[in-house]
């Protein structure tokens, strides 16, 4: 991104609150929160229902009603499931424009429900998905938009206060968005815990719960195509409980770290230096534009601990470091250290494990 | 038919720089040098590597005040053909909405076929500005983008995007809006005569709001959104205990997984 967004930056005494009137919006046609539910291929983006349980916090609050939106073909499954999960209604797009996703037709789809339906608040998953098309959704409406939010709340009068981390995590700013609706945010996955859907609720109601909407946007206005989508491994990193990390620092050698996390039954995750050099997929990059992770463990391997790593696993119970270089600001968010080689600390690492395991069930 | 390359550039606070000050937990900025944002260096790069394939030019544009004219002095000495400055009082206290409108009114003027920017700045990081652009001019965007095949036949952009568990190709009609992914394309380093060039003989183009015609769509009072409040976030507490040997690592280990 380019040029001054001064609204989400941190140094300015912004002690104006926006406009007087930007359009003279009449705020109190506003109402409702909504959560968009991410799907690709009928796999829903765990994010979306840490938001809806999010946003149950948020409608006890303001008696509003919840309302799950759901974009994308072959639907009921999911519709039903944000149903169990809490959401007082459903808006669905079925059909094939949809599916896969691209930026235009969604944000035209999703723009057109918010000028007709008019929700007071609107929560999106700040995947690269959700990331993509907000603005497109935000920038016709002239709505707020506060991206990569990591709390959330709402005031007495129902006004959102979306917090966001600022300069790498030192701050978290307070954004608002007082003269414009509907009250948009982008949230990093990870942050909320998920509810638990009721599978024996009494959906009896679910008809009337559940409003098809008109489908706006047609395949020939279309301005961009998926060639090609190649999807594997999206393991959710956010759920573990175990974690290992690996940074530039294993320079490609995945091994020791592969054992290691077997021995502690964890996941595997990387920086994003170790991201961009291909080691490790994307999806299970740690940090600001990654996900944020809270594991009882963290294990960082040639990891130097930079700001906007430390900010995706600053949440974890126990923090392990094993580095080369004693001066690494890794030491100082880490519970235990120690400076050594990951390929030779590792496996030693590992057997000491294991042996502790086989100690542990012999008699 | 040449395309048009546009380029957004923004010069930051170097983030390893910036410090809290201790009175009044703000950031202190004031006393951290500027430089360009540091994964616009890469959107630059893309720029160029369109440039390599296809006949185009290239034009670097900033909105900020004239010392932020160094941005633009690099962008030029790294290849681009012009750049342009957008400086204006007008535009204090812009969010994301004028920000990106302004750019998308520069981008529009200069017949851009291609928009491209870095991921997200390190001092705002929101990364909305580069679907904002698309937005305002209703134009096609790919945003993650890892890799670049332009199509001057089809007058398409072919992107390899980043996705949840892989990758996708896209391809999407000019005039396309493009964030790349940061860290995806190494920036090339300057070469020693277009230093000299960009430093001593040239001078970016200057435009207003007003030469834009939008003084009256920027600034504070169009922005949707404001700071309600700022809070320093308190460090994690750790132990951050130094072990000597790995049995003694692995014991710790071991307590915390029990
Ligand atoms: C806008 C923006 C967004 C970003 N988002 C993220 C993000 O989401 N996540 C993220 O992680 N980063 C992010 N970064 C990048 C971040 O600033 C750092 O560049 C990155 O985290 C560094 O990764 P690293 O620690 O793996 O590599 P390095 O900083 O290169 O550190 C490597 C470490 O390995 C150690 N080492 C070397 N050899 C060994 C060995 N044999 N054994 C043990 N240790 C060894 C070294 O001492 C060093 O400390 C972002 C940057 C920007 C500008």
């Amino acid at each position: 991104m380019s040029a001054s967004d001064d609204a989400n930056d941190t140094n300015d005494t912004n002690d104006t609150n926006g406009a007087d009137d930007a359009g003279g919006i009449d705020l109190e046609a506003y109402a409702d929160v909504w959560v968009f539910v991410e799907v690709h291929d009928g796999d829903v983006m765990a994010v979306s229902w840490e938001l809806l349980e999010e946003g149950k916090k948020l409608t006890a609050k303001t008696g509003e009603d919840l309302v799950a939106l759901v974009i994308g073909e072959d639907l009921d499954a999911v519709v039903r499931e944000a149903l169990e999960r809490g959401a007082d209604r459903v808006l669905v797009a079925d059909d094939p424009v949809f599916e896969p996703y691209r930026a235009d037709p969604y944000g035209a789809q999703f723009r057109a429900m918010v000028e007709e339906r008019k929700p007071s608040i609107v929560l999106i998953g700040g995947t690269h998905t959700g990331r993509d098309f907000a603005g497109r959704v935000a920038v016709p409406t002239h709505a707020g938009l506060t991206a990569d939010v990591t709390e959330i709340d709402v005031d007495d009068d129902g006004l959102l206060q979306a917090r966001r981390p600022a300069f790498g995590g030192d701050i978290l700013a307070t954004i608002l968005c007082e003269e414009h609706r509907p009250q948009m945010a982008t949230v990093r996955p990870g942050v909320f815990e998920p509810g638990e859907p009721d599978l024996d609720g009494d959906f009896a109601t679910v008809d009337e719960a559940i409003t098809a909407v008109d489908v706006v946007v047609d395949e020939s206005e279309t301005i961009s195509e998926v060639l090609e989508r190649n999807v594997g491994d999206t393991t959710d990193i956010t759920e573990a409980d175990r974690i290992v990390a690996v940074g530039a620092g294993i320079e490609g050698d995945l091994e020791p770290a592969i054992d290691l996390a077997e021995a502690l039954g964890a996941e595997l995750v990387a920086s994003r230096a170790a991201v961009d050099e291909g080691w490790v997929d994307g999806s299970r990059q740690v940090g600001q534009t990654g996900k944020t992770v809270r594991p009882e463990l963290y294990v960082a391997l040639g990891i130097s601990g930079a700001i906007q790593h430390v900010e995706g696993m600053n949440k974890s119970g126990t923090v392990i470091a094993i580095n080369t270089d004693p001066n690494a600001p890794i030491f100082e968010h880490a519970d235990y250290g120690i400076v050594g080689d990951f390929a030779d600390v590792c496996p030693r690492l590992a057997k000491s494990l294991r042996e502790r395991d086989l100690a542990e069930v012999m008699p | 038919m040449t395309w048009t390359i546009v380029v957004g550039v923004k010069q930051v606070p170097d983030a390893k720089e910036v410090g809290i000050d201790p009175d009044t937990g703000r950031l202190d900025r004031a006393n951290a040098p500027a430089v360009m944002n540091p994964p616009d260096r890469h959107a630059l790069e893309a720029a160029l590597s369109i440039k390599d394939v296809v006949d185009a030019r290239v034009v670097a544009i900033t909105m900020g005040p004239p010392m932020a004219t160094p941005v633009l002095e690099e962008a030029v000495a790294m290849g681009c053909d012009d750049a342009v400055l957008i400086t204006d009082r007008a535009f204090a206290g812009s969010d994301t909405w004028p920000t990106s409108l302004t750019l998308a009114s520069a981008a529009d003027t200069l017949g851009a076929d291609v928009v491209v920017c870095g991921e997200e700045t390190t001092d705002s990081s929101t990364g909305q500005v580069p679907p904002g652009i698309a937005a305002h001019n209703g134009w096609a965007q790919l945003t993650y983008v890892e890799d670049l095949e332009p199509r001057p036949d089809e007058d398409r952009l072919v992107a390899v995007r980043d996705v949840e568990g892989g990758y996708e190709r896209v391809a999407a009609e000019l005039p396309v809006v493009v964030a790349v992914a940061y860290g995806e394309f190494d920036p090339r380093p300057a070469g020693l005569h277009r230093k000299l060039y960009a430093e001593n003989d040239f001078e970016p183009i200057e435009w207003t709001a007003a030469d834009l015609g939008i003084e009256d769509e920027v600034g504070l009072d169009v922005s949707p959104t404001s700071v309600g409040g700022m809070e320093t976030v308190d460090p994690v507490d750790r132990r951050g205990e130094v072990v000597d040997d790995v049995d003694e690592l692995a014991s710790r280990l071991a307590e915390v997984i029990a």
